[in-house]
């Protein structure tokens, strides 16, 4: 018989700080057995989120911040800044630690095994989508998909988000990216090195075609079925109280 | 002499390692790394940055001082190395870094 995940459409559009609550009490109750395993999708509107050892002063234009309306806010999980907006989609995904899908504990093969389901879904609308290590999904050299992840409090967890119709000159201007790394790249501007499914599939593309084509993206390609939940009780307590103590202060999210 | 220096560096097909230090005659007095790595553990990167002051801001102090953070932790790190720690923290330079 397959193994059914919970599938969970939990967001906060307008409040980032309360979507990244939620992303850390998911986890949390995953990994002690007080949740299945599973899938979110979710958006922000317009927010930077950090890096949970970036340091918002070198990574932020807090002008261009100012200027366009975007919030800051910082993940528990590793990895480099990302720029949401309505047209960005962010899925997460929690299984228990020792899963058989992803028996190793290490941070590639997770990122490598967990990106598949992107993977698919973005080919089964005519991508040519693959994986690229460490941690992001390209089309023809081009970044459409960033991911980051962590093994923690029991839980191999793993999320990413999926740029299909975002503003990429909005992206460009409110993260500051060091030269350092755009040289290596040899590209000359972040605009230049990633892509959204709306450009590369030349035609109007919501994020909830991505969603529903990933769902079924990830049921094939780890056999398993996703039925529609909610979060428990539980659940939702963590992510309140995780808002207050942690997602919510400035502390938290732009020092030091 | 103290002295404030900072590096970005990028470690070879990996990720951005940014440090800013405070450096005491010689010896790192306080060390913030940032940057766009993996590390497993996360709290871990803070024990790390404990480890490292008061140790001498040369090659062979750093790297065993990175070393044995790694063999006493067992972080795991992707994207960095122990390696790309230590090259990181010598690259530090006094001029400010070009944003």
């Amino acid at each position: 018989m397959k193994e059914t995940w919970r599938l969970v459409d939990l967001e906060y559009r307008d409040d980032p700080f309360m979507n990244l609550a939620v992303e850390e009490a998911i986890p949390r109750a995953v990994g002690e057995g007080k949740a299945p395993c599973t899938v979110r999708f979710w958006h922000n509107s317009n927010t930077i989120v950090l890096g949970c050892f970036q340091s918002a002063e070198l990574e932020v234009n807090f002008e261009a911040c100012k200027e366009t309306g975007t919030q800051v806010v910082r993940r528990f999980t590793g990895g480099g800044a990302v720029y949401h907006d309505s047209g960005n989609l962010n899925y997460a995904i929690s299984l228990r630690k020792g899963h058989p899908l992803v028996p190793e504990s290490d941070l590639q093969s997770v990122f490598l095994k967990l990106s598949e389901g992107a993977v698919q879904g973005l080919r089964s609308l005519g991508m040519k989508a693959e994986f690229q290590p460490i941690n992001d999904v390209q089309v023809d050299g081009k970044k459409v998909s960033g991911a980051a992840g962590s093994i923690r409090w029991g839980t191999v967890f793993h999320h990413g988000c999926i740029l299909v119709a975002s503003d990429l000159a909005i992206l460009g201007k409110v993260l500051n990216v060091p030269k350092v790394k755009l040289a290596d790249k040899h590209v000359a501007s972040v605009q230049k090195r990633v892509t959204t499914v709306r450009e590369e599939l030349n035609r109007d593309v919501t994020t909830r075609e991505v969603r529903d084509a990933m769902v079924k993206g990830i049921e094939t390609c780890y056999s398993v079925s996703l039925e529609e939940g909610v979060l428990t009780r539980d659940e939702l307590s963590v992510s309140e109280e995780l808002y207050r103590s942690k997602y919510s202060r400035p502390e938290w999210n732009l020092e030091p | 002499m103290v002295s404030v220096k900072s590096a970005d560096y990028k470690a070879p097909g990996g990720k951005l390692v940014r440090v800013r230090l405070k450096e005491e005659n010689g010896v790192i007095d306080s060390v913030r790394i940032s940057g766009d790595f993996f590390l497993v553990p996360e709290e871990d990167l803070s024990k790390l940055e404990k480890i490292l002051e008061e140790v001498p801001l040369r090659e062979a102090e750093v790297r065993l001082a990175i070393d044995r953070f790694f063999s006493a932790t067992r972080a795991q790190g992707l994207g960095v190395s122990a390696n790309d720690f230590v090259n990181a923290l010598l690259s530090a330079k006094e001029e400010a870094v070009d944003a």
